[in-house]
């Protein structure tokens, strides 16, 4: 199950280039986030770019502020096979997803972290994805897989999502895109 | 496995290098950069803590504890399960009888198998020793302090600035351990990000962009065995200038090339720092800036200058940040009555080379002119009284009067900025010393004192009274155990401006003296 709601960009406002005023799911701690439709056009990334399959209808954009900066606190499970006993026995392993992206040659980019946190707050793992470079897309517009997977320590408690979007140099549209974002918990069942 | 003579010399000479491999050149194993660093005068404490023990950011209630596991120190991975069962201890002795807390803590490989403990329900004003054991083995012995509360007659703490490993060896540090201190604030600079090196201890040309590199670099950092003497003997606050990342930078239209290195650079300092990251906080960007006090005495203001600022020299640029400014504003406006520090990497006052010449380096707040003079007459509006600012980046050190406005000797004095030298990082050559330290005093009248010729670190003591500015230098970069002596003491009375020489040190060298 993703643990990270509205990772997709189809819920709440949103749909045109347009920065909106709230994201379902997230909290805007800075700049002005768009959640723009794959039929928009104006170069952004369409339906025939490289993106999530399926991709719904919308993604993540930077909007026309230089930083915008997403973030979503996860408590993780207290129960279950991925629950706090499980955690704690050091047997849950979470993984960390995202399409990230950029437009053509340009480096505005998107980055995409998650921090769990102990019961005081402590960060105890961290999966960093992105930004992907125009270099590592190709000079392509469009989204690109990134993922991470790791032990879940014991302890783990919390997780926050940050997601930052940015703009390279100066200009008005901030093109870093992301979409598919995606945290998941598994049952270890022993050493990979 | 012992390194080749010849291999060693091989590596050296494909590194550029002259005399003794760079341990962060390419091509060496981990073990091998390990036998290269011990040539050059690093050592390792048994694995798994090669790295040693650190606590940091003291309040009345708790401290952080760190540590890092990592049995190949120059590796940037650990051949080590993902996650590693660390436990530690807090007691009031140093035998570690009477504990008064313990607990277990996880060390992932997603952090460098780091570990940052933020132990809670101590008293105040005490100090305390700790400890940390995993896979069998027990780390060094750490000793630690929590801040007081109330009426407190005298602080003692000492501040570190610019320690390139190749500049020289760490005596500077050597020094700090062995001072009576409440705590050390670590100013910037902590390492140097690469590029060609040259200096007495070893010459090099890697560079890093990725986390490992930046782990690495760290671990080399660390391999000085000063250097984790005085993190295992006191708490340490801490902030950062550019060469945590690379020199000069800001973030402003940064692209994904460079925010991808950053990222790196900023986690690889997190995994390697006694930090306690701020609760808005989110990894791989650990917020810095905070307010913390030492009893009634002291309120230390932690600035960061790097992760916010605008490039240079615009007429709305920013060194702060928006927000950053504005609560350092707000903390202005409910500043309390005890001694101000603000803890600053990178220099504060106007700095001309010569009179009537340009300012000599715009990535220092000169290159944020109209921020600056906002800042400083919002803290003379204010009324804020006892302001003592604490710089590093320079080298070299300076002693300033802070004015809102540099260029208007009518402008009120409202401060002392203390500059220290560096712990090793290189200065101007003793020529350009003396040619340009007349220059510099002559072009920026608020400018009270310069010496550049020396290394070392800057010791205060602070009371209710009083603060006093301690130069401590070393007399040799190339000796590891070069004693420590007072170049010279600068004392600032409460409730007045502007800071005055202890006549004992008036006559020590220096290249400007106003009075």
């Amino acid at each position: 199950m993703n643990l990270v709601v509205n990772g997709d960009a189809e819920a709440g406002p949103g749909g045109t280039a347009e920065p909106v005023h709230s994201v379902t799911g997230w909290r805007i701690a800075e700049g002005a986030p768009a959640l723009i439709g794959y039929d928009v056009g104006q170069g952004y990334p369409s339906v025939s770019d490289p993106g999530p399959a399926p991709r719904g209808k919308r993604f993540f954009a930077g909007g026309n502020a230089p930083r915008t900066a997403l973030v979503q606190d996860v408590d993780l499970p207290a129960v279950g096979p991925t629950g706090r006993g499980p955690v704690d026995a050091g047997r849950v392993r979470f993984t960390v997803s995202a399409w990230l992206g950029g437009y053509a040659t340009q480096e505005d980019g998107a980055r995409l972290s998650v921090e769990f946190r102990d019961a005081t707050g402590t960060p105890v793992a961290l999966a960093v994805l992105g930004p992907v470079t125009a270099g590592e897309r190709l000079a392509r517009t469009g989204l690109f897989e990134r993922s991470a997977t790791a032990a879940l320590p014991p302890g783990a408690r919390t997780a926050r999502v940050l997601l930052v979007l940015t703009r390279a140099g100066s200009g008005q549209s901030n093109d870093g895109y992301a979409d598919a974002i995606s945290l998941t918990l598994s049952a270890d069942k022993g050493k990979p | 496995m012992k390194l080749n003579r010849r291999d060693l010399l091989r590596a050296a000479a494909t590194a550029g290098a002259l005399g003794v491999a760079w341990p962060l050149a390419g091509g060496l194993s981990p073990a091998q950069a390990v036998e290269a660093a011990e040539e050059l005068g690093a050592s390792y404490d048994p694995a798994p803590f090669t790295l040693g023990v650190a606590s940091g950011d003291p309040t009345p209630t708790g401290v952080v504890l760190w540590t890092r596991l990592a049995p190949e120190p120059l590796a940037a991975e650990q051949q080590l399960p993902e996650v590693v069962e660390v436990r530690w201890v807090v007691a009031e002795d140093r035998d570690l009888r009477r504990v008064v807390a313990r607990g277990t803590a996880p060390a992932s490989a997603t952090l460098g198998h780091s570990v940052h403990v933020s132990v809670d329900g101590l008293q105040a004003g005490q100090r305390y020793w700790y400890a940390f054991s995993a896979l069998g083995r027990r780390s060094r012995l750490g000793r630690t302090r929590t801040a007081p509360v109330g009426p407190v007659s005298k602080v003692r703490f000492a501040s570190a600035n610019c320690q390139a490993f190749h500049g020289g060896y760490y005596a500077a540090h050597r020094g700090i351990a062995r001072e009576d201190l409440d705590f050390v604030v670590h100013l910037g600079d902590y390492i140097y990000e690469g590029g060609p090196v040259t200096g007495p201890r070893g010459n090099g040309t890697a560079e890093d962009f990725s986390l490992g590199d930046y782990r690495r670099r760290h671990a080399l950092y660390k391999g000085d065995p000063s250097l984790r003497e005085a993190h295992a003997a006191h708490p340490w606050f801490l902030t950062w200038d550019d060469h945590e990342v690379v020199n000069d930078y800001s973030s402003a239209g940064g692209g994904a090339p460079f925010l991808q290195r950053r990222a790196a650079a900023y986690q690889a300092w997190y995994e390697n720092m006694p930090h306690r990251d701020g609760s808005d906080a989110t990894l791989p960007d650990p917020q810095i800036h905070r307010v913390r006090r030492w009893g009634d005495l002291l309120e230390l203001t932690v600035l960061d200058l790097r992760s916010y600022r605008s490039a240079q020299n615009l007429p709305d640029g920013t060194i702060l940040g928006a927000r950053q400014k504005e609560w350092l504003k707000q903390g202005i406006d409910r500043a309390p009555d005890a001694w101000h520090c603000w803890v600053n990497s990178i220099m504060l006052s106007q700095l001309r080379g010569r009179p009537g010449g340009g300012f000599m380096f715009t990535d220092q707040w000169d290159g944020f002119l109209s921020e600056r003079k906002d800042v400083l007459t919002h803290a003379h509006r204010s009324g804020l009284e006892d302001l003592v600012v604490i710089t590093g980046d320079w080298h070299s050190a300076f002693i300033d009067d802070i004015r809102p406005d540099f260029d208007d000797t009518s402008s009120p004095v409202i401060g002392t900025e203390f500059t220290s030298h560096s712990i090793s990082s290189n200065a101007y050559s003793p020529a350009w010393n003396a040619a340009n330290g007349p220059r510099m005093g002559a072009a920026n009248p608020h400018l009270q004192y310069f010496e550049g010729n020396r290394y070392g670190y800057d010791l205060y003591e602070v009371t209710p009274e009083r603060w006093s500015t301690h130069l401590r230098v070393i007399g040799d970069l190339r000796d590891p155990v070069s004693p420590v002596s007072t170049l010279t003491t600068f004392h600032v009375d409460r409730g007045t401006v502007g800071a005055y020489e202890d006549r004992a040190t008036k006559n020590s060298p220096a290249q400007y003296r106003r009075d």
